[in-house]
């Protein structure tokens, strides 16, 4: 089974959660808040974090923070509907997606299956790198360097990264981005794709000529440039 | 430059202008009046009295004894009187011209009030004239004298020039600081509630200052408003959150293994509700602190305050002994009063229920209720043994949504205190809470009594 880690401080909620994630065939463990949460987290033990954001003692960014420093597990954010910043600033922490609170637990199932569905994707892929210009993907291994160096990426930035390099030269729509990359279509407003991609862009280096190895092709999606 | 400028720089100028050309008048005239005004000649009250003096010397003392004055006179320097006898000759033997000597007579003649000229007839038929010409006195009364009178035109041009500056220079202090109220009102009412106008206004200790002090005190109070109310509704929006979610989770459970559906439907009415009880509270909160209260005073009624509580207190026990815990009540004579028995009861039981829920289980929830010592209002302390609140937060926790530094999650949504205080306050009375020695909270509610009738005083 695996393994889930919830941590949600409403005990009640997490409670029926682990429930509901058991008939669904996961192993799901609560937390009831953020230092527990990331102690447990980072313990190596979970395939998956689910993290809310309201968190008492300390709270879900500041966890997400402190989980991102040593661990790439995929984290799936639950934040309050309606609060953009909670949402982006997890993002660009490092989360691999969002679920806006309160949600059905259905939908919290799709996403967390899309999540690892990717990262297992990925590990049972065919060997050999992707390689485009200064960067190369091992997805069996979840492993990108650039010109040799390695790169840190989360799991979610790996997914995207990879769908862009296999498209290299061509634009890639952001509807194309999600579907493949964080395994949902792209909802109205989401500005999920352009958090990772501008976080991708910082880890990533820079053309000879200064320009960003991802370009914007506004309107329509994103490109890596191929020489 | 705003219009006010314009308008106060032109007002100001018109003013000064107006002054100065009714003082230009004025002085055209006197001057047209003054007949004998002579260009050789000084008049006016000091070669007059210089002339007399010179006069009467000679009448009393002789020739010689005004030779000695007039001497005495150059020494000093500062008056030049002639004395010249019926021969036209100076008693210096300085030069007069016959014109002047002319003139000098005729004024002496003449019935001016400041003739500046004497004429002395001594008895030995001898006949002097007196008088002090212009042109011997020295620099600045020369220099003005010496010209034609200046055109009426120069001090009207001066003092259309000078108001100009000075007008201006008022103008733009006064209007500076109100060209910067008005921007602030419109960056207020643009919704920038953090504008304050102080560091504008300097050092100034003025109305117009004054203005702005008070523009900064209406901003920070809407501000603090503002605020308050944003933060009222983000706790509102999370608040119901909660529930929602469960309820999805109830639900999500029970399409998951019908066999579930009965704990489900348990869960889901549970959190039903609770919905309704946080809405409920929200309305009451809401209708407080619209002062609806107020408004309805006409349903006072007269009421054992006492007993009021020792039922509340009653009811507690019930409940506190489920888990473990204790109320004790007593009281000492009999308050009877007119107040709204609903909201006050609602403030007593849920400080009451507040303190059952955070004393430690095994200890007692103490609640006492009377009259204070001056029988002017009627006290209801509260006592728990529970872990008590930050010094820091003894205000905080009437609040709406207040949670305590460990995040308080047992049940209720942190308005039950926040009513009581607004309850009471309806009331004219107040609601505080201080640290007990040996750990645990007291609420004290205090409610006046001394007026028939309840003070119907809302604090804000």
């Amino acid at each position: 089974m695996t393994r889930v880690l919830l941590v949600d401080d409403d005990v009640a909620l997490a409670g029926m959660l682990r429930e509901y994630l058991h008939g669904e065939g996961f192993d799901a463990t609560t937390a009831h808040d953020g230092e527990v949460g990331v102690e447990e987290a980072l313990s190596g033990r979970y395939a998956i974090v689910v993290l809310d954001v309201m968190l008492p003692r300390l709270s879900g960014v500041e966890a997400l923070r402190r989980i991102r420093t040593q661990s790439r597990v995929p984290v799936l954010m639950l934040t309050a509907k309606g609060d953009d910043v909670d949402r982006i600033v997890g993002l660009e922490l490092g989360a691999d997606d969002y679920v806006p609170k309160p949600c059905t637990p259905r939908e919290l199932v799709a996403r967390l299956r899309a999540i690892l569905r990717r990262s297992e994707a990925g590990a049972a892929g065919p060997g050999g790198p992707v390689t485009t210009g200064p960067l190369s993907l091992w997805p069996e291994r979840r492993h990108a360097e650039w010109e040799g160096r390695p790169i840190d990426l989360t799991s979610t930035e790996f997914n995207l990264l990879e769908v862009l390099a296999r498209n290299a030269g061509r634009v890639v729509t952001k509807a194309e981005l999600s579907e493949q990359g964080l395994g949902r279509p792209l909802a109205r407003f989401d500005r999920s794709i352009d958090v990772h991609i501008s976080s991708l862009r910082q880890k990533v280096g820079r053309l000879a000529d200064g320009r960003s190895y991802i370009q914007t092709v506004r309107g329509l999606g994103y490109q890596l440039v191929r020489e | 430059m705003g219009r006010f400028f314009w308008k106060f720089l032109l007002s100001y100028w018109a003013a000064l202008l107006l002054v100065v050309l009714g003082i230009g008048l004025t002085t055209w005239l006197y001057r047209l009046a003054d007949e004998g005004r002579d260009a050789s000649l000084e008049s006016g009250p000091r070669a007059t009295f210089v002339a007399e003096s010179a006069a009467a010397t000679l009448r009393h003392g002789g020739v010689a004894a005004l030779r000695g004055v007039m001497e005495e006179w150059r020494r000093h320097g500062d008056v030049e009187l002639y004395a010249v006898d019926a021969s036209g000759r100076d008693l210096f033997g300085r030069p007069v011209s016959p014109d002047v000597l002319e003139r000098a007579r005729a004024r002496a003649e003449s019935d001016l009030e400041w003739k500046g000229a004497r004429r002395v007839d001594l008895p030995g038929g001898e006949s002097w004239i007196l008088f002090v010409p212009i042109g011997h006195r020295s620099g600045l009364a020369r220099f003005f004298r010496a010209g034609a009178p200046p055109s009426p035109w120069v001090p009207l041009l001066v003092g259309a020039v000078v108001s100009l500056v000075f007008g201006a220079a008022l103008a733009w202090y006064v209007a500076r600081p109100i060209r910067h109220l008005r921007a602030a009102f419109a960056s207020l009412s643009a919704g920038h509630l953090e504008t304050r106008v102080a560091p504008l206004m300097g050092r100034r200790r003025d109305e117009v200052a004054d203005l702005g002090r008070h523009f900064d005190e209406m901003a920070r109070r809407i501000q603090s408003l503002v605020g308050a109310q944003r933060t009222l509704l983000h706790e509102v929006s999370h608040e119901l959150r909660s529930p929602l979610a469960r309820l999805q989770a109830a639900t999500g459970l029970a399409r998951q293994n019908p066999q579930k559906l009965e704990s489900s439907l348990e869960r889901i009415e549970q959190e039903a509700e609770r919905l309704d009880d946080l809405v409920g509270q929200l309305l009451t909160l809401s209708r407080l602190e619209a002062g609806v209260a107020d408004a309805s005073r006409a349903r006072l009624e007269s009421t054992d305050l006492v007993d009021l509580v020792a039922s509340i207190a009653a009811d507690a026990r019930f409940e506190a002994e489920s888990c473990g815990k204790d109320v004790v009540f007593s009281s000492h004579g009999e308050t009877v009063a007119d107040v709204r028995a609903e909201l006050v009861g609602r403030a007593v039981e849920n400080v009451i229920r507040n303190a059952v829920k955070f004393t430690a289980p095994g200890t007692v929830v103490e609640v006492t209720a009377g009259a204070d010592a001056a029988d002017a209002a009627f006290l209801v302390r509260v006592a728990d043994r529970g872990p008590g609140v930050a010094e820091s937060d003894l205000d905080a926790i009437f609040e709406p949504f207040y949670r305590g530094a460990a995040g308080s999650s047992g049940p209720g949504f942190g308005l039950g205190l926040a009513i009581a205080r607004r309850a009471i306050a309806a009331h004219g009375g107040r609601v505080d809470a201080r640290n007990r020695p040996g750990g645990g909270l007291e609420v004290e509610i205090r409610l006046p009594v001394g007026a028939p009738g309840l003070l119907p005083h809302r604090s804000a």
